[in-house]
């Protein structure tokens, strides 16, 4: 595959601001989806045609919500037929709860709901999202602009049941003027970590690194890099394969020597965050859209380093963050709006707000380009190291029983590396139930 | 600590000097000890963010910082939760009030057929809480288009057991020649539970009124499966959200948690400070019988 | 306990009468018996939230949840919310009965001073909790920092097996210990002073008064709080749910909890459908028991 980057710089595809045409399909470049069909009629099933107010879910925080208002009045004003109304809901689990609750009820459903990426395929099977692809093609909407990754990850098998909307990675934020007393550069390579952490852990008077296992997302790259694959082609986990188990004595080896620390409960994320602003952590490992509200916190320069590259030589990372779909269950006028409304959003100069007001990465192709892409690595220098690597942003494991196989596997890490559980019994343990989940929910 | 305890019993005799010097010490060092909480969630509330996560915290807050009230009042949309739960409350008071005086007039003055057979009906209902029954509730509430609305807050919270079982017994212990007095009076059933009986069992109608409000006011396992959205969202689950808002990304916030957490307790505080007595005794009441 | 008087023809006035009842009854019907009946019905389903249809399977749940990968969770869940009981009853009855001793005299003062340690059982628990929350806080809570003027370790308390459960007792204790102490207190004043009388004058000791009479006459009010709280604190959920979400590894998972989970974060409504059946087997196999050993003394007749 191709570096990402320079697939950005040589693309040239100019994406027009469908928003506000509502039915009129943005002029599509060669390679538009179903080339053949009969647009006209297609398009015109999708349109608006009369005056609607719709309402999008979202999980921004308050902290955002002079960006969200901003993008949304704009919206409300660059046409007269739909008003949107945006709902902050809670974060990701709360709005999963919130979604599958009304999906269940058929009632109270918005237009418009972001979604984390580890639930796209369980919306895909159990159609809680809408298919968008008929209105991809009807509309000729161009989604070959959204880096390949990103796109792939709010797929459900050939189904895109969603779009990409704000995306990050995971990635190990550093004090770069720690380091650089200290001397200590973040290593590329796992192999080279243990004494990293040592030294990492000697020049802060704590821990070299602190890892966030409140959520699997931190860690999963770890195990996938060694070549875990965590659901194998036939179904089940391989969790508690030797390998695996390496990896998972490793991290349980760096929290009994104290050089990590494991991060989890209710205030974890604010913990961990605070230790790293007060200097008692060396680094933290963390997603990279909460760039801005590190450096904004720090008084020391905050470094941007990519996970190490596993023993098999694998650097990838995963995607996070959210993707935007429609619910299935609501009225075809209702999703016609929203199909408008989601087109808007996920559009390149959106995408670009989306990108500097926040520190999620943007998701175009073209975006970068432009004078603002520009403009934004000069102000954001440290993504680099994101944008380096945007190729190996791979997307989400996609299994519809995702949600429940994290849950069990969080808490099975939090047994080893808070307390220290024997890792062989509690792999076995742990595999056992995810197998039963797994076969379950065929 | 446990040195002497001493029966001091009210009016119990003796009671060593040592105890009676030592008692009230004592027992003052235990009440700061207690409300410590409460006043620490109202200092916290009136710090700024950084004050508040001093690492040696202040006992009084060095500036004032009424705007995390306004903030949590606004911003956080706690005036919606207000209103929200005071419509709910509302609800569920009218309709426990209403139902259970009448229910409790008909078990204790009424004269049907199978009577206690279905006032045992009414008592089993004491044993099948809604931490039971919630899921097929859920299912029943979703069918009726009732998720994220009043009704569906309210009505699974419509009748209490409790409140009819206190109610009857009151009733009962009212003698009869009252109502016959009211009937020749010309009062028909309503009339005389509204002149005779109520009038005459004020205080534990009250009482227990002023405990099936705090309840409703502080009820949260119902209020949060059935109103996810926030527009039906009610202060309790507002509050407990307003955590997790802040803490699962963003700053830690408890100078504004505990401005929610001041805002949410305050009405109920305040009748407590008000009609303390009847809302202490509420308890011991329906505890002797 | 019957109505004596009749001065209208009987039928008409029963069905009059009968007509009061009438709405407590259809509500507690629809809202109450059906969702019981239903929810047998689910536990043999394996409905899941997401799908719109389910079908029947027959016992799998209930075999998942005894002996399948289930049971596991189910006994961890019966043990902590047992090991929960136990400490509410705990501070309920000793803490209570403690606190009457020490709040029992008659004045001003003391009446205010039990006013303020009542109070926080009129606190909702959301704010209670989040006030715990926020004290226990490892690295900002005044808890850890008093521990730490002391020269004590600071402990993680919400975040470690050890003391999780207990960090939820201390919240609970907040909450009930007063409601223990009114409720002694008013039974003690309920005592005679003549027993103490009679008692000191054959030389009895207080300490001895206290074992020998009071504690003697409170047994039915303890009783009464062992049933009563013993009951409600099967049913505990929001301060875990606050504080903890049940964890760290499972914890905390008490009973309402684990149903909780099953439903509205797996969205497993079969299964918890199933747990939730057999919570409601548990509630009414601790009432009768409780209703045969009180013989009598707390009856629903007064």
């Amino acid at each position: 595959m191709k570096r990402l980057l320079a697939i950005l710089l040589a693309a040239s595809m100019m994406f027009a601001m469908t928003a506000c045409g509502g039915t009129e399909a943005p002029s599509s470049p060669a390679s538009g989806p179903d080339a053949g069909e009969p647009a006209v009629d297609e398009a015109a099933k999708y349109a608006v045609t009369e005056p609607i107010t719709i309402t999008w879910w979202h999980a921004l925080e308050t902290q955002y919500d002079g960006l969200v208002a901003e993008i949304v009045d704009e919206f409300n004003k660059s046409q007269d037929l739909i008003t949107v109304e945006a709902q902050y809901i809670g974060s990701y689990s709360e709005i999963n709860e919130a979604l599958v609750a009304a999906h269940a009820a058929g009632s109270g459903l918005p237009a418009v709901v972001v979604a984390n990426t580890d639930y796209v395929a369980s919306y895909g099977a159990n159609g809680v999202y809408e298919d968008l692809t008929p209105y991809i093609a009807a509309t000729k909407y161009d989604v070959d602009d959204f880096a390949v990754g990103l796109l792939e990850s709010a797929k459900y098998g050939d189904k895109q049941v969603s779009l990409p909307f704000l995306h990050s990675t995971q990635i190990i934020y550093y004090n770069k003027d720690m380091a650089q007393k200290a001397g200590i550069t973040v290593p590329t390579v796992i192999t080279d970590f243990d004494a990293f952490l040592q030294d990492a852990a000697k020049a802060s008077g704590g821990v070299g690194t602190i890892i966030p296992g409140w959520d699997q997302w931190y860690f999963e790259t770890l195990y996938l890099n060694e070549g875990v694959k965590i659901i194998t082609d036939d179904n089940t986990c391989d969790l508690n394969s030797d390998t695996a188990k390496g990896v998972t004595a490793k991290l349980q080896q760096w929290c009994k020597d104290g050089v990590a620390t494991w991060a989890f409960g209710k205030d974890a994320s604010a913990n961990m965050r605070q230790s790293f602003y007060d200097g008692k952590t060396f680094s933290v490992l963390h997603t990279s859209s909460l760039y801005n509200n590190y450096v904004d916190n720090c008084d020391f320069e905050v470094g941007m380093a990519w996970y190490p590259a596993g023993t098999t030589g694998a650097k990838d990372s995963e995607v996070g963050g959210c993707v935007l779909g429609i619910p299935a269950k609501v009225d075809q006028k209702t999703k016609n709006a929203a199909w408008v409304f989601l087109q808007y959003l996920c559009g390149k100069d959106v995408n670009m707000k989306w990108a500097e007001g926040t520190g999620y990465t943007p998701t175009r192709n073209s975006v970068l380009q432009t004078d603002e892409g520009k403009d934004f690595l000069a102000k954001k220098p440290e993504f680099k190291a994101v944008f380096d690597n945007l190729d190996l942003i791979k997307p989400r494991i996609q299994n519809a029983a995702w949600a429940q196989l994290a849950t069990t596997w969080k808490n099975y890490m939090n047994e080893m590396m808070a307390e220290q559980a024997d890792i062989n019994t509690k792999s076995d343990d742990m595999v056992v139930e995810i197998n039963e989940i797994l076969e379950d929910s065929k | 600590m446990k040195k002497e305890p001493q029966v001091e019993s009210g009016r119990a005799i003796g009671g060593s000097k040592v105890w009676r010097v030592v008692q009230p010490i004592l027992a003052v060092i235990v009440t700061v000890i207690m409300l410590f909480p409460i006043y620490w969630m109202i200092v916290t509330s009136f710090k700024s963010a950084e004050e508040a996560q001093l690492l040696i915290p202040t006992l009084f807050p060095k500036s004032f910082h009424p705007e995390n009230y306004l903030y949590v009042l606004g911003r956080a949309n706690f005036l919606k939760y207000y209103w929200n739960t005071i419509v709910m409350t509302a609800g569920i008071l009218f309709l426990q009030v209403g139902t259970g005086v009448l229910a409790a007039y008909g078990f204790a003055k009424g004269t049907f057929k199978g009577r206690s057979a279905m006032f045992y009906v009414v008592l089993g209902a004491l044993m099948i809480p809604l931490q039971v029954t919630f899921i097929p509730l859920y299912m029943l509430c979703a069918k009726w288009n009732l998720t994220d609305t009043f009704l569906g807050l309210i009505l699974p919270e419509a009748v209490s057991a409790y409140y009819i079982f206190m109610m009857r017994n009151t009733f009962m212990s009212i003698d009869n020649s009252y109502i016959d007095a009211g009937k020749i009076d010309g009062l028909g059933r309503l009339g005389t539970i509204w002149y005779v009986l109520m009038p005459m069992s004020k205080a534990t109608l009250f009482t227990v009124t002023l405990v099936t409000f705090t309840n409703g006011w502080n009820s949260y396992f119902w209020p949060k499966i059935i109103a996810k959205n926030e527009v039906r969202r009610v202060l309790t689950v507002g509050l407990a959200q307003l955590k997790n808002t802040f803490a699962g990304q963003a700053v830690s916030n408890y100078h504004q948690i505990m401005a929610g957490a001041v805002l949410t307790i305050l009405p109920v505080i305040i009748l407590f400070l008000i009609f303390q007595k009847y809302m202490m005794t509420g308890y011991s009441k329906s505890a002797m019988k | 306990m019957a109505g004596k008087p009749m001065l209208k023809p009987k039928t008409k006035s029963a069905v009059g009468d009968f007509l009061f009842v009438v709405p407590a009854l259809a509500l507690l019907l629809c809202f109450t018996y059906y969702p019981i009946c239903k929810l047998v019905e689910i536990s043999f389903t394996d409905w899941n939230l997401l799908s719109d249809d389910f079908t029947y399977v027959g016992f799998k749940n209930w075999k998942w949840l005894f002996a399948g990968t289930g049971a596991k969770y189910l006994w961890n869940s019966l043990k902590v919310t047992f090991l929960y009981s136990l400490g509410e009853l705990a501070v309920t009855i000793v803490g209570g009965m403690l606190f009457a001793l020490l709040f029992n005299r008659m004045s001003r003062s003391f009446g205010m001073m039990r006013a303020f340690v009542f109070m926080p059982k009129y606190v909702a628990m959301s704010s209670a909790a989040v006030i715990f929350l926020w004290m226990l806080n490892t690295e900002y809570g005044v808890v850890n920092y008093l521990l730490k003027l002391i020269h004590l370790t600071p402990v993680d308390w919400l975040n470690q097996k050890s003391t999780a459960l207990l960090s939820v007792l201390m919240l609970t204790g907040w909450r009930v210990i007063g409601y223990g102490m009114m409720i002694y207190i008013s039974a003690m004043a309920g005592i005679s002073k003549d027993y103490y009388e009679a008692a000191s004058l054959d030389g009895a000791s207080s300490s001895q008064q206290f074992f020998r009479i009071t504690l003697p006459l409170l047994s039915p009010t303890t009783l009464f709080l062992l049933v009563t709280t013993f009951l409600s604190s099967m049913k505990v959920f929001q301060s875990v749910d606050i504080l903890t979400e049940g964890g760290p590894s499972r914890a905390t998972e008490v009973f309402v909890y684990l149903i909780y989970r099953y439903a509205m974060v797996d969205f497993r409504m079969d299964r918890a459908a199933t747990a939730a059946v057999m919570f409601f087997v548990i509630l009414l196999v601790i009432t009768i028991a409780t209703m045969r050993v009180s013989n009598n003394n707390i009856t629903y007749d007064s």
